[in-house]
């Protein structure tokens, strides 16, 4: 148990018991002696005045002392804090490992400092009233965990090392630690052995798969230390997430930076939040954006491409208490092919009768550089050795069916924002294509339905459209497409649950296109060929402009396969590295590496700061080379190769707490003390004590009724 | 007892003395001036009865002319002769000295001597004889009756050099002193009767049962009456008992109420007891207080004594 004072200032107040002191000293009469001859009946007066309890003087200077003091404790906010902050309840010697949480969110600010800084201030105070020959060790909290600092038996030892490392930009790993504590308690002979856990308590940080193995095992006694119950350290907003689209479709080149915003409160909504768009290092757009209570908004940001050099941004808002989870990276390479993998399923050595002949002219007329689709022709049989990741987009024309479990990278690759478009025709297998690709197309396929000769084919049923691929078809090509013929067509059933829509459909109100969307990605099906075996569409003018735009349009979120963004500590695999071993990542803090190739390839994995990470290659000889060597400046002709761009997990920005219950029951056997920081610290603190000056003035206003009436009484 | 004592020749006891003789010669000549007869004269040869001789008698109280006239022998008889005795009983306890804060009033035992004083005086002047004693817890000191003129002078130093102190023993000293006081005399008790002791008025009854006519003056310091004091006090006391601190605001009525209790007592026993009851206060001029007290004395037919 213990007491605090919000305002201790007012304590001072307490000095004012003197006045009604010094006012009874100056007006207390001063005693006299005097002769008396009869003093037994004074006594017997006395003795009878006393029943009728008349005020006492002193009495009533008590209560006005009394009164004073209380009023100046009640402004001085007192707090009373059950629970014993400390944890000694002998003095024999222990052994205590500090599991220090350094994640991002320890730097949520409070009073000027961070958690962390308190943190360590609580850690070091408590090392102060370790019982002689205790041993202590430091661990961090944040994934990965190391021991700061091994066993020692000196309190100052771990200050200086304590006082420069700073929280990292990494997530909690409350589990992990306690794992790698745990054997180190086993190294000493100390038999009062502790494990100290001062953190903010994110959710997060608690994952139960890494206590599953330590639960029934651990009963030593832990001391859970909290500090985010320190309530003015609201962390607000956070930025949770960046992407960066290219508008391919338009003419002019413009770049869309699409933002996503939380607001962690859980009471407050968010209102005109300042955001803005940092590009270069130069402030590019701001706006401002409200967000309801514990929810995230969107907001877009376009701006037009000016070159073709890369775009490092980031995205910023206002601050709040925790900095760290305000602002958010991103790169961007403008003006980069599409990189489209055509897959024919019905090949043919005669070139025009192939699948692919006419949309393989379509995309690629002259140059890729004239429409920026770089394709790459493939068969099914093919497909193994593609990596889907090298591409935007993948077309699968007319085929039968794909490779054992290819099936699921395709559904990775849409899931992380490739482009899928499907054709149908005669050597499809409709019962692969339901059973298989469930997951990434909408539909079932049904039946073909095919048109005699005589009968009148399918057409589109054309009309003005919003959509951004048809909306710059104006009305003579709309013409021209109404005679586009189709004598087959694959009609379609909508699977359950699933969601698409159909931007094309034929007279007969068949869907003719349908385009859903998987994760970040795109998937459309055209429920005829791409070749003239089922209709005449690829010889018409409108066929080029057409697919194209359908192309790029499915390739807006390509920008997630081509740039790399990682998350702080994630490795960063430098898939084709340059071949000759001169390679090298310029780090956000404009440090040099020279990373170490492992088996032709490059595997970075000090991704520890969040910003954007160059890559560049050089023809000459490294001649560096371990990953922590520094070189002093790139290689001359180094070359840029690309960047990759690492931000926080927003995750620990989440002010989601674990309960006491909840760790309780991720250790079942261990004895588990929950503490507050501030009681450590003596921080100031409400949350988690209960106030008393609201008692102390109900008090004070008791006295004072005592007091008059006792006065009216006399 | 101190009949034979040398007056001392103090300067301050003379100047006492003489401040006494002056101030009870005056208070007394004042009162008797006009209407005083002298009782000296035929008091005691005032024929009473006739009785037939017998043998035995004196031959010398035959009444010759009697004989004469009827041939019988007859003796005259004669009334009381013997002068009256008083005894004057001083209290000089501790509580006695009780010096007033009113400096105007005169102190307790400056009013008592003086009370005393005149009283004697008027008993000398009428030829009775008159006696003091003074006491605390025991006799202090006894000055028998006389009648003489000159036996003045011993009362009045006997008063000049008493001392207030000790506590008040009222019930013992008259349960000692009864034996020696003489029959049918006065006896005059002057106190505070400020005391612990209970059964006070058996004693007094003691007194009465022997033919003594019993005076009591009460006499009380106006502070004693009403506690005029104010603020924070520690009364100490004269006699024996413990000090107390106290505020007499806090007390004044109670002690009102039980210091006229106390009045009430011996007044309403007095009255039981046929003795004559006179309160007096100090700030009440003496004179103001004998001359009611004589005035009611004669009222009652009580001259004959004073």
């Amino acid at each position: 148990m213990n007491f605090n004072f919000l305002s201790p200032f007012y304590l001072l107040g307490a000095l004012g018991v003197g006045v009604p002191i010094l006012i009874h000293l100056m007006t207390r009469r001063q005693k006299k002696h005097q002769r008396f001859s009869a003093i037994y009946l004074l006594s017997q007066s006395k003795n009878r005045a006393i029943k009728q309890s008349k005020p006492n003087r002193k009495f009533l200077l008590f209560i006005r002392c009394l009164c004073i003091a209380l009023l100046s404790l009640a402004m001085a906010n007192p707090i009373f804090l059950p629970g014993d902050s400390t944890n000694f309840e002998t003095n024999d010697p222990s052994a205590i490992v500090f599991i220090l949480d350094d994640s991002y969110s320890m730097a949520t600010q409070i009073n000027q400092k961070s958690y962390y800084t308190h943190a360590v201030k609580a850690l070091l105070d408590t090392n102060k009233s370790l019982p002689a020959k205790s041993v202590y060790s430091v661990v961090l909290g944040s994934s990965p965990n190391r021991v700061l600092q091994h066993w020692t038996v000196r309190p100052e030892k771990a200050k200086n090392i304590l006082e420069l490392n700073q929280p990292s930009f990494r997530t909690t790993e409350i589990g992990r630690a306690i794992k790698k504590s745990l054997p180190l308690l086993e190294e000493v002979p100390q038999k009062n052995k502790l494990i100290y856990i001062l953190t903010d308590r994110d959710k997060n940080g608690w994952n139960e798969e890494e206590f599953l193995s330590i639960s029934e095992t651990t009963s030593h006694t832990f001391n859970i230390v909290d500090f985010s119950e320190m309530k003015h350290g609201i962390n607000k907003t956070a930025v949770e997430h960046i992407e960066v689209q290219q508008e391919f479709l338009s003419t002019s080149r413009v770049i869309r930076v699409k933002v996503k915003i939380a607001n962690l409160s859980q009471l407050k909504p968010v209102n005109k939040l300042k955001v803005s768009l940092w590009i270069n290092g130069k402030e590019q757009t701001e706006g401002t954006l409200d967000i309801p209570t514990n929810s995230s908004t969107e907001k877009e940001f376009s701006f037009p491409l000016q070159n073709n050099n890369p775009i490092n941004g980031e995205v910023r808002i206002e601050d709040d208490s925790l900095l760290k989870d305000n602002l958010r990276f991103f790169s961007y390479q403008p003006d980069q092919t599409i990189k489209t993998l055509v897959v024919d399923g019905d090949p043919n050595t005669v070139e025009h009768q192939s699948e692919t002949f006419y949309l393989e002219r379509a995309l690629n007329p002259f140059t890729s550089s004239l429409s920026n689709i770089e394709l790459t022709l493939s068969t099914p049989a093919e497909l193994s050795k593609r990596n889907l990741f090298d591409y935007s987009v993948i077309i699968l024309c007319n085929v039968h069916n794909l490779p054992f479990g290819y099936e699921q990278e395709l559904e990775k690759f849409v899931l992380r924002g490739g482009a899928l478009f499907v054709t149908l025709g005669n050597q499809v297998d409709a019962k692969f294509y339901n059973e298989k690709l469930g997951n990434i197309l909408p539909v079932f396929l049904k039946s073909v339905y095919q048109i005699a000769k005589t009968d009148e084919p399918f057409r589109f049923l054309i009309k003005p459209s919003k959509h951004p691929v048809l909306k710059v078809f104006k009305e003579r090509t709309l013409e021209e497409m109404k005679s586009i013929e189709f004598q087959s067509i694959y009609s379609v059933e909508a699977r359950e649950n699933s969601k698409f829509t159909t931007p094309i459909v034929f007279n007969n109100k068949l869907p003719a296109l349908i385009e859903s969307t998987t994760g970040k990605g795109k998937v459309i099906l055209f429920v005829s060929s791409i070749d003239r075996d089922w209709n005449n569409f690829p010889i018409q003018p409108t066929f080029l402009p057409w697919i194209q735009r359908w192309i790029k349009y499915a390739a807006r979120g390509l920008d997630s396969l081509i740039q790399k963004e990682l998350l702080v500590g994630e490795p960063f695999n430098w898939e084709n590295p340059p071949k000759n071993g001169k390679a090298y990542i310029v780090a956000p803090e404009g440090k040099f590496i020279a990373p170490p190739y492992v088996g032709g390839n490059i595997t970075f994995k000090k991704t520890y700061t969040p910003g954007v990470y160059q890559l560049y290659r050089s023809s000459r000889t490294p001649n560096l080379e371990s990953e922590t060597s520094v070189p002093a400046h790139l290689p001359y002709g180094a070359e840029p190769a690309g960047s990759f761009t690492v931000n926080i997990d927003p995750t620990e920005s989440h002010s989601t707490k674990i309960s006491n219950e909840e760790i309780n029951n991720l250790l079942p056997k261990a004895n588990i003390i929950f503490s507050n920081g501030y009681q450590k610290l003596n921080l100031n603190k409400t949350n988690a004590g209960i106030p008393l000056s609201t008692y102390f003035v109900m008090l004070v206003g008791a006295m004072l009724l005592l007091e008059g009436w006792l006065v009216r009484n006399e | 007892m101190n009949e034979n004592k040398t007056i001392k020749l103090d300067p301050e006891i003379l100047s006492r003395i003489a401040s006494l003789n002056v101030c009870a010669t005056k208070l007394v000549e004042g009162l008797l001036s006009g209407h005083h007869r002298s009782k000296h004269t035929g008091s005691s040869v005032e024929f009473a009865d006739y009785k037939d001789y017998t043998p035995g008698d004196e031959i010398k109280h035959i009444d010759w002319k009697m004989v004469a006239k009827t041939d019988k022998h007859q003796i005259k008889q004669f009334g009381q002769s013997t002068n009256l005795k008083a005894t004057i009983l001083l209290d000089t306890s501790g509580s006695m000295g009780y010096e007033s804060s009113n400096p105007k009033t005169m102190n307790k035992i400056d009013y008592a001597r003086t009370l005393v004083a005149s009283l004697s005086y008027l008993f000398l002047k009428q030829y009775d004889a008159v006696g003091l004693s003074l006491f605390n817890e025991s006799l202090i000191s006894h000055v028998p009756p006389r009648s003489k003129p000159n036996h003045f002078k011993h009362i009045l130093h006997e008063l000049a050099v008493l001392s207030p102190n000790g506590i008040t023993k009222l019930g013992d000293i008259i349960e000692s002193m009864i034996e020696r006081l003489p029959r049918r005399g006065i006896l005059i008790l002057v106190s505070d009767f400020l005391t612990k002791e209970s059964g006070v008025e058996k004693k007094l009854k003691l007194l009465v049962a022997r033919g003594l006519e019993v005076i009591l003056f009460h006499i009380l310091d106006s502070d004693e009456v009403s506690l005029p004091f104010n603020g924070d006090i520690i009364f100490e006391s004269l006699e024996d008992d413990s000090s107390i601190q106290l505020d007499p605001a806090d007390i004044r009525e109670t002690y009102q109420r039980a210091i006229q209790d106390q009045i009430k007592y011996y007044r309403s026993h007095c009255v039981k007891l046929g003795i004559d009851y006179i309160f007096l206060e100090t700030s009440t001029p003496l004179e103001q207080g004998l001359t009611y007290y004589l005035l009611q004395r004669k009222n009652l037919g009580k001259h004959r004594a004073l």
